[in-house]
């Protein structure tokens, strides 16, 4: 009998990013973006306390650090807020279409604002909440699909909607419920290669994966901490081998399944220093006396709280816990015979 | 129902949690009042905070990094708890067992302390002393880790005997010498906390309680009396059988949860108001085997509880709490929450961040010319504002009693829902007089939700309306 190895192999490959208000670092990192180039936009989802923190951090995937774009609000009091065009309050998510243009999800003004690479503001849909067609309840994760349609997981009305990239409206499915097709608060959203959509069914504890008109394909997992089980996915990433990777948030790990949904792996973290951090620590040598000092060190190598998963062409899976200001990065491997040294 | 039932479970709600909206005073009313007292006495039979939902959308409150985002995290599970006196008892607790952030090397240490303060904190004395003495947050706060063996730090040793368990003294006498300050800070050495990691580049991590035998001080001691060979655990053991403790955690249940008594200093030679009321919590102490939610169902379903309506001053929380709660806001997170939380901190309670070990003077010393205005602007701008879901709960409550009210149907069914609220006759006489100045009071008329948001803000800027 042959003793089956997955097809399967990932490992982790660095971390970026390191906390920080201003420059190099993030501020509750919630999402990323892979652009053209190794360009890579991180969307902070920063605090109400410091507007300055909510931006979207540009860098690339070797942490070098490009530029900022976007601000959170100042507002004026509980029930006032300046809406500034370009501001955000709650960003969740941020999806790229063909042209790299950016588009932001903002889930407490349920408005979708859009940004050129360079971070010029281009424009945002109207503000639209409700629950009819079109409209918006929080909307979370978002992606784009190949002919430049927008899906939107539009969480509190538990369902995802479909926009062309001019904020029309086009297609819906989804209800609240727990039954196939059903969501309950969805949060993260992928399109793989076929156009197949998959959603992070946060409070149902799965994943659904869907046809692009909406039609119900398959499910998987269930409350628990098990493998396989999830405690509030935040995240789902399709790579180009139809592997699924999902963050799986409050169990503080990013699980891994086939195409057909089967577990295969899973990863708890494994951080190491990221460049930024280095920089800093270089930059404040007694700190390396603290670590030295630091009981428990290893535990910053574990996941907490990854709020969601991206995968890009090159095998990189980026994996974002905004409350370590951070993104750990895993690289998926072939495992199979590459051939003698030559 | 009798205006009765819903005046004493409006007393209890003020107390027992951050007071309710009338809706809800009805309800609890109609099951009775010693069922709501035994439902709030059991909090594990409602449902818990949702927190999956809360740190979805407040991801600091996912991270307790921060101070701003503590206090928000705690005034929204005030407003909002199915388990109203958990959180009650957990500002008590804050309030007495103090630590605060301004020394404080992690905020999310804070926040594990409210947690045993939730859970441990309505059960045993005992138990939750020993919890205190290895929590991290008071570890550090009150410097037993930098006490060691031959070099004695007394802070903890002293305020766990001054501050947190014996007082002074009481009756006159001390309830401890010096030396047993000392002793206590002997038997404790050796009880520190680890290392922590450090805030860059990814964040602080929480640090672990530890004992170092090697740092430990394993001589004979004579602590309040008795003499062996202690260690910490063994001073909490003959701390919780003191008469001193049992008069010590009485007389703050009835200073928090009854009526206000003089400040904590004063106890030595100041006996309690109502020693009658004292010695009952004294005894179901040490019945109990020092239970704590065994002491507050006598307290409730006391007499002299029940007779002390409206004979505390609201705390600035219980104010900013019971005042949300009331108009139905922030009944899920979203932002603008930080500004009211800064409302109790500029009402003279910084949540997390008492001015000293001591905590906060509590009754009349709330008040002052500063606190005052904020307090009235705060709440009056919360009850005049007729978007608030809970102000139109009470305007359409009005309306239903008929096309034209009285001043006094106005007056009393204001008071009535801002939680039967009892005015002295001559406060009650200018608002009758307020209200009849509009002349007729007309229910459907374009104008009826102003005159009730004005009297609301009316009745809030009355001395009554500072009480409890």
């Amino acid at each position: 009998m042959t003793t089956e190895i997955s097809h399967i192999s990932v490992q982790y490959s660095k971390t970026i990013g390191r906390g920080e208000q201003f420059g190099p670092g993030f501020t509750y990192p919630i999402n990323v973006a892979r652009g053209k180039e190794g360009i890579m936009y991180v969307l902070c989802r920063g605090t109400e306390f410091r507007p300055e923190g909510v931006r979207v951090v540009v860098c690339t995937t070797d942490e070098e650090y490009i530029s900022v774009f976007a601000r959170g609000i100042d507002y004026q009091g509980p029930h006032a807020h300046n809406m500034d065009d370009g501001a955000l309050v709650w960003p969740t998510s941020i999806a790229l279409d063909s042209q790299e243009n950016l588009f932001i999800s903002d889930e407490w003004l349920n408005r979708i604002s859009s940004f050129s690479k360079d971070g010029d503001f281009l424009g945002k849909w109207e503000e639209r909440t409700g629950s009819g067609d079109g409209e918006l309840d929080r909307p979370s994760g978002m992606a784009f699909d190949a002919d430049d349609n927008l899906y939107i997981v539009d969480s509190g009305n538990h369902r995802v909607q479909k926009f062309n990239k001019d904020g029309k409206y086009l297609a819906q499915f989804g209800t609240y419920g727990s039954g196939d097709g059903q969501f309950d608060m969805p949060w993260g959203i992928t399109i793989d290669e076929a156009g197949d959509i998959y959603i992070a069914d946060w409070r149902n504890d799965r994943i659904q994966k869907f046809k692009p008109d909406g039609k119900f394909l398959m499910k998987f997992g269930n409350s628990g901490s098990g493998e396989g089980e999830f405690d509030r996915p935040t995240g789902v990433a399709v790579d180009q081998d139809g592997v699924i990777y999902v963050s799986d948030w409050l169990n503080n790990r990013l699980q891994i399944f086939d195409e057909t949904g089967k577990f295969i792996d899973l990863k708890t973290g494994e951080a190491g220093l990221s460049k930024w951090g280095k920089a800093k620590l270089d930059a404040n040598p007694e700190m390396y006396g603290e670590r030295d000092r630091a009981q428990g060190l290893e535990r910053e190598k574990d996941f907490w709280g990854p709020t969601g998963v991206t995968v890009d062409d090159e095998g990189n899976i980026f994996v974002p816990e905004s409350a370590r200001n951070r993104i750990q990065v895993y690289k998926s491997q072939s495992p199979t015979f590459a051939g003698p040294r030559l | 129902m009798s205006e009765q039932d819903i005046s004493q479970i409006a007393h209890l709600m003020r107390r027992a949690g951050f007071g309710a909206p009338l809706e809800e005073l009805q309800a609890r009313a109609a099951k009775g009042y010693d069922a709501t007292v035994d439902e709030l006495l059991d909090p594990e039979s409602q449902p818990p905070m949702e927190r999956d939902m809360m740190m979805r959308y407040k991801v600091d409150w996912f991270s307790q990094a921060g101070l701003e985002g503590q206090q928000e995290e705690w005034t929204f599970r005030m407003i909002n708890s199915k388990r109203p006196l958990q959180e009650k008892i957990a500002l008590f607790w804050h309030c007495v067992l103090v630590t605060g952030h301004a020394k404080c090397e992690y905020p999310k240490q804070q926040a594990m302390e409210l947690d045993m303060f939730r859970t441990v904190g309505m059960g045993s004395f005992h138990e939750l002393l020993k919890g205190l003495s290895k929590d991290p947050a008071m570890v550090f706060y009150l410097d037993n880790c930098m006490s060691h063996k031959g070099a004695i730090n007394e802070n903890w040793g002293r305020e766990l005997l001054e501050l947190f368990s014996l007082g002074v003294g009481m009756d006159g006498d001390f309830n401890y010498s010096e030396d047993d300050v000392k002793e206590a800070a002997r038997a404790f050495t050796g009880w520190t906390v680890t290392n922590s990691v450090p805030r860059y580049p990814y964040g602080k991590y929480d640090a672990k309680f530890m004992f170092d035998p090697r740092d430990h001080d394993a001589e004979e001691k004579t602590f309040l009396g008795e003499t062996g060979n202690f260690n910490g655990e063994d001073i909490v053991d003959i701390i919780v059988k003191q008469p001193a403790t049992a008069r010590f955690v009485a007389r703050h249940l009835y200073n928090f949860f009854v009526a206000d008594d003089v400040q904590v200093p004063a106890w030595k030679d100041t006996p309690p108001q109502d020693i009658e009321a004292i010695k009952m919590l004294e005894e179901e102490y040490f019945r109990s085997n020092y239970n704590i939610t065994a002491m507050l169902q006598v307290l409730f379903k006391s007499d002299f509880f029940k007779n002390s309506t409206f004979s505390k001053v609201k705390s600035p929380a219980e104010t900013v709490i019971g005042t949300l709660k009331l108009v139905g806001d922030f009944k899920f997170p979203r932002p603008g929450l930080d500004l009211m939380t800064m409302n109790i901190r500029y009402m003279g309670q910084d949540l997390l961040n008492p001015p000293t070990v001591e905590g906060w003077h509590t009754g009349r010393e709330w008040i002052d010319s500063g606190t005052l205005v904020e307090r009235i602007n705060f709440t009056a701008d919360q009850v005049g504002n007729i978007n608030h879901s809970g102000v139109k709960n009470i305007i359409n409550r009005l309306s239903s009693v008929g096309p034209v009210l009285t001043a006094e149907q106005l007056v009393e069914g204001c008071l009535e829902n801002l939680g039967a609220y009892q005015l002295a006759d001559e406060t009650r006489k200018q608002l009758l007089e307020m209200a009849e100045s509009d002349g007729e009071i007309r229910t459907d008329s374009e104008g009826f939700p102003l005159q009730v948001g004005t009297m609301l803000q009316s009745i809030v800027a009355t001395t009554e309306y500072l009480f409890a």
